[in-house]
């Protein structure tokens, strides 16, 4: 066990020895950690410390980059004021611009210098016209001032003025120049609506130009014309209440009734101021015309009254009594025109919807809308109705022909009027300058002279013909006249035509002389209508025009002589009438023609 | 509005004494009271798709200075027209041109100052030796033309009163005439000598109606030269010329007859009713058509042209009257100036 243990000594200080060491080692490795551990943390530590300052530099380089890019971008977004400016295209610049300023050279290839040089001149050019502009201005203020000082002068003159005038008023009167009174007419026709004022404006105007014998006035209510335009809102309003009124008709029924045939009668409404036109002869008749302009329907009408100088003629002719009656006197002035209805297309549908009758049952309270009215106020309507502008130029048209034919018609009525006067007591008055042309020994006569109808035109078989050939018209007017010698007798319907004597008398024979005889049974009948019907111009001398009536029915009663003398007869029998006159032929031609014309240097009758 | 009027009424009061057929046929000249003349094409009027318009004249011209045109006459080239004044001739070919102008005139011989003769009948004789121009008239002669050179070659004196209508008789060698004077003259056309024969209708009591006067207004010979017809103030009447006695009367009560002649067997005659007369030789009436004219002044049958066959009829009326089928009348033609 000894040696055991001695060697189990040994062995245990070899172990102690070999335990020592090792710790020593142990130890060794430990500070040896210890130390490695400390530098790599402080390797660490400067690795780190590096990277902080990159990063650092890192950030200061991205915020200078982006102060950088900001500042391109402000630059980028500068604008100059040059570029609101409206500069003048480039062509005209080197085209208007002086060299000194264009540099063409240097500007041709260079856009900067180019816009520095247009901006250049461009300022040159706007300061040139400030300039200008500072002169323009200058002038204008002295203008306006002397304008002020101006028209200071003129207020101060109109009281003066009025003064002067107020003072000449006695001379005036005294002179009779009713310059005022032209002058007040003017104001008021001011206020006339637009149709009759150019009626008024272009009638005044043909006065003063050429016919002194044509007056022409504003009549009627000025106030009234003053307050219309008030008045026509009025009545829009009211007409606005009157549609609720109906709406509770049951209640008011009465007085919406009232207020219709209000409207009616609004529709037929007249313009205030009417114009009168006094259209007188040289023999001392006159025509007064009075026209008045209908608000609703735009329409002008006419009212006539006709003043004829010698009173007595009138009122002995029985045949012609109406012929200067105000509803007929004008009828067809102008061919087709009898005033009857309205010339406006339109007015017939407002009529309707008003529950109106036809115009035509109005015109005795309103007046006649010729179409003549129409034009003198310069309205004219076409197919569809609306009148196209009221124009002066188309009034003064119409207005010379218009008053001529105005006039002819009066002195034509009148001395219408005055061979019927005498017709009525069976004598024929010729005109003087006629007289020669025919024969002085004329044996039949006259013996009646009366006034006829359409109707009873009508109804005679032989005029059948005449109706159908449209030569006679239902506004005509119509007489018979008797002519007789021995047993025979000649029934004449004379149709006068509204517009005598530009349309001459029409004349339809029969004869009673043992047959009856006309125009359908005797081609001579038929020859003698015509010698008064178609060859009448040799009956007009251009002084007579108007006596051709009684022309006429002279030729016709010498015709008439002719015919009896030269109707062949049964000569076994007794000879009632005996030739008288002298004859050339009795017969000519193939329908053995009368001899009806007169030649009155020998005396004889001969052929056509 | 004055010429307007005017118009109407010379429409109204117009009378066609007289119309003819083209050479052709195919057109009718119209002349009337105021001297104009109108040509109508029958082509356009009598076809199916005839209307107003085509009825009217395709051209109308004045004949002559002043007064009517009683009657007008067609030869191959010419139309000729007379009436007051000169015979005047027109050629077709020219009215066709729409540009009608006078190529010769003829003028009756003046007797006196104061005469102005009307012609109221021309009749065209064609020969193989010479064409001559038969005119009777106001101046109570006919007188015969040569139509190639234009002298007068014969003057037939004898009427005392104006010669109303002429024809011809035994292929031109004689001529016939009616007259205002009550007579119908027989004349040998080769010489100047008095008339051969003298008829008097008037003297006769089978025809003589002394109310209407005496005055033989149309004459006209049968076809084979044995029968003349006559009337006017006496009775239409047919004579037998070799006894120089009337053998039938046409009866036309109240009428007076302007116009008669044969056709086709047939006697047709107008007058102053409104009427046209269709008669049998034997006097018995056929029919009566009714016409607007209320006197008859002329009647034609166009015989040229077959299928343009028409029987027209002028009057105092400003409407020709044109008959397709002979029994009634199948339109009018108007005369409106243009």
């Amino acid at each position: 066990m000894r040696v055991s243990g001695k060697m189990n000594n040994a062995v245990i200080d070899e172990k102690r020895i070999q335990a020592t060491l090792q710790f020593v080692t142990l130890k060794k490795m430990n500070r040896l950690s210890h130390f490695r551990c400390r530098k790599v943390r402080e390797a660490t530590n400067e690795a780190k410390q590096r990277i902080d300052q990159y990063h650092l530099q890192l950030q200061n380089l991205l915020y200078e980059a982006m102060h950088l890019q900001k500042e391109i971008n402000k630059c980028l977004e500068f604008k100059s004021k040059d570029e609101e400016i409206e500069l003048v295209p480039v062509e005209q610049f080197y085209k208007e611009a002086p060299e000194e300023i264009s540099k063409p050279k240097i500007t041709e290839n260079d856009d900067h210098q180019l816009t520095l040089s247009r901006l250049d001149w461009e300022l040159e050019q706007r300061q040139r016209l400030s300039k200008k502009l500072k002169e323009v201005s200058c002038s204008k203020d002295e203008i306006l001032k002397e304008i002020d000082t101006k028209q200071e002068y003129l207020d101060s003159l109109q009281p003066k003025l009025n003064s002067i005038l107020e003072a000449t008023k006695p001379v005036q009167s005294y002179l009779n120049m009713p310059y005022d009174e032209t002058r007040e007419q003017h104001q008021t026709a001011l206020h006339l609506p637009h149709p009759l004022y150019v009626l008024y404006m272009q009638s005044s105007a043909y006065k003063d130009a050429c016919d002194k014998y044509l007056k022409v006035t504003i009549e009627g209510d000025i106030h009234s014309a003053k307050t219309l335009d008030m008045s026509v809102q009025e009545i829009e309003e009211d007409s606005d209440s009157d549609n609720e009124e109906q709406e509770k008709k049951t209640r008011r029924r009465k007085t919406t009734e009232d207020r219709r045939s209000d409207k009616k009668q609004r529709v037929l409404r007249k313009h205030p101021l009417t114009v009168a036109m006094e259209i007188s002869c040289k023999e001392g008749s006159k025509l007064l015309l009075t026209f008045s302009y209908l608000l609703q329907l735009e329409i002008i009408t006419v009212q006539v009254k006709v003043i004829p100088s010698c009173l007595d003629a009138v009122q002995n002719s029985i045949s012609g009594g109406d012929l200067l009656l105000p509803d007929s006197i004008l009828n067809e002035l102008y061919p087709g025109d009898h005033g009857n209805n309205t010339p406006n297309p339109a007015n017939q549908y407002e009529l309707q919807r008003m529950g109106l009758h036809e115009f035509s049952d109005y015109v005795s309270q309103v007046g006649r809308p010729y179409q003549w009215t129409q034009w003198l106020g310069g309205l004219q309507f076409l197919g569809d109705g609306n009148p196209v502008t009221v124009r002066s130029s188309f009034s003064s048209a119409y207005m010379q022909q218009t008053i001529k034919q105005l006039r002819k018609r009066l002195k034509a009525r009148l001395a219408l009027l005055h061979q019927l006067a005498t017709l009525e007591k069976n004598s024929i008055p010729v005109s003087s300058c006629l007289i020669d042309m025919f024969p002085v020994k004329v044996l039949s006569r006259l013996v009646s002279w009366k006034r006829s109808t359409y109707e009873d035109f009508r109804s005679l078989d032989y005029t059948k013909n005449i109706t159908e050939g449209d030569m006679v018209s239902e506004t005509d007017i119509f007489f018979t006249a008797v002519m007789e010698r021995g047993s025979a007798k000649l029934t004449c319907q004379v149709v006068v035509g509204a517009d005598y004597p530009t349309v001459p008398p029409l004349f339809v024979v029969s004869i009673s002389w043992q047959v009856q005889r006309n125009a359908t049974n005797d081609v001579h009948i038929k020859e003698l209508e015509e010698e008064v019907n178609v060859h009448y111009t040799e009956l007009i001398k251009p002084k007579t025009r108007d006596n051709l009536l009684s022309n006429q029915l002279q030729r016709l009663l010498m015709c008439f002589d002719v015919y009896l003398e030269t109707e062949s007869h049964d000569l076994s029998g007794p000879v009632e009438i005996p030739k008288d006159k002298v004859f050339t032929r009795v017969a000519r031609g193939p329908d053995r023609k009368k001899p009806y014309k007169y030649i009155p240097d020998l005396g004889i009758f001969t052929h056509r | 509005m004055q010429e307007q009027s005017l118009q109407s009424r010379q429409l109204y009061h117009m009378t066609i004494f007289t119309q003819c057929f083209s050479p052709c046929g195919k057109y009718v000249a119209a002349a009337n009271n105021y001297g104009q003349i109108a040509i109508f094409s029958l082509v356009s009027a009598l076809s199916p798709e005839a209307n107003e318009s085509s009825r009217l004249p395709i051209y109308c011209f004045k004949g002559c200075k002043e007064g009517a045109i009683y009657c007008l006459t067609s030869t191959d080239t010419f139309l000729i027209s007379a009436g007051e004044g000169d015979i005047c001739a027109w050629k077709w070919s020219d009215i066709h041109n729409k540009a009608p102008k006078i190529i010769w005139s003829l003028s009756l011989p003046k007797k006196g100052v104061f005469t102005n003769p009307e012609v109221n009948s021309i009749v065209v004789d064609k020969q193989e030796q010479a064409t001559r121009l038969l005119a009777g008239g106001g101046d109570n002669d006919i007188h015969i033309w040569n139509m190639e050179n234009g002298q007068l070659e014969n003057t037939l004196q004898g009427h005392e009163d104006y010669v109303h209508s002429i024809c011809l008789k035994n292929n031109g060698r004689e001529c016939v005439s009616a007259s205002e004077d009550g007579t119908v003259r027989i004349w040998d056309a080769r010489s100047s000598s008095e008339a051969v024969h003298i008829l008097e209708p008037h003297k006769t009591p089978m025809c003589g109606r002394p109310e209407m006067g005496k005055w033989v207004g149309c004459v006209a010979m049968d076809h084979g030269d044995d029968w003349l017809i006559c009337g006017g103030g006496p009775k239409l009447s047919t004579w037998h010329l070799r006894s120089l006695t009337p053998t039938a009367t046409f009866d036309t009560p109240g009428s007076c007859q302007n116009f008669v002649m044969y056709h086709e067997e047939n006697v047709i005659s107008g007058g102053m009713k409104p009427c046209v007369n269709h008669w049998y030789v034997n006097g018995d009436l056929k029919s009566q058509v009714p016409t607007t004219s209320s006197s008859i002044y002329n009647i034609a049958v166009n015989t040229v042209l077959d299928q343009l066959r028409v029987l027209s009829v002028v009057g105092n009326s400003c409407k020709i009257d044109v008959c397709t089928n002979f029994g009634y009348k199948a339109f009018s033609l108007k005369f409106v100036p243009s």
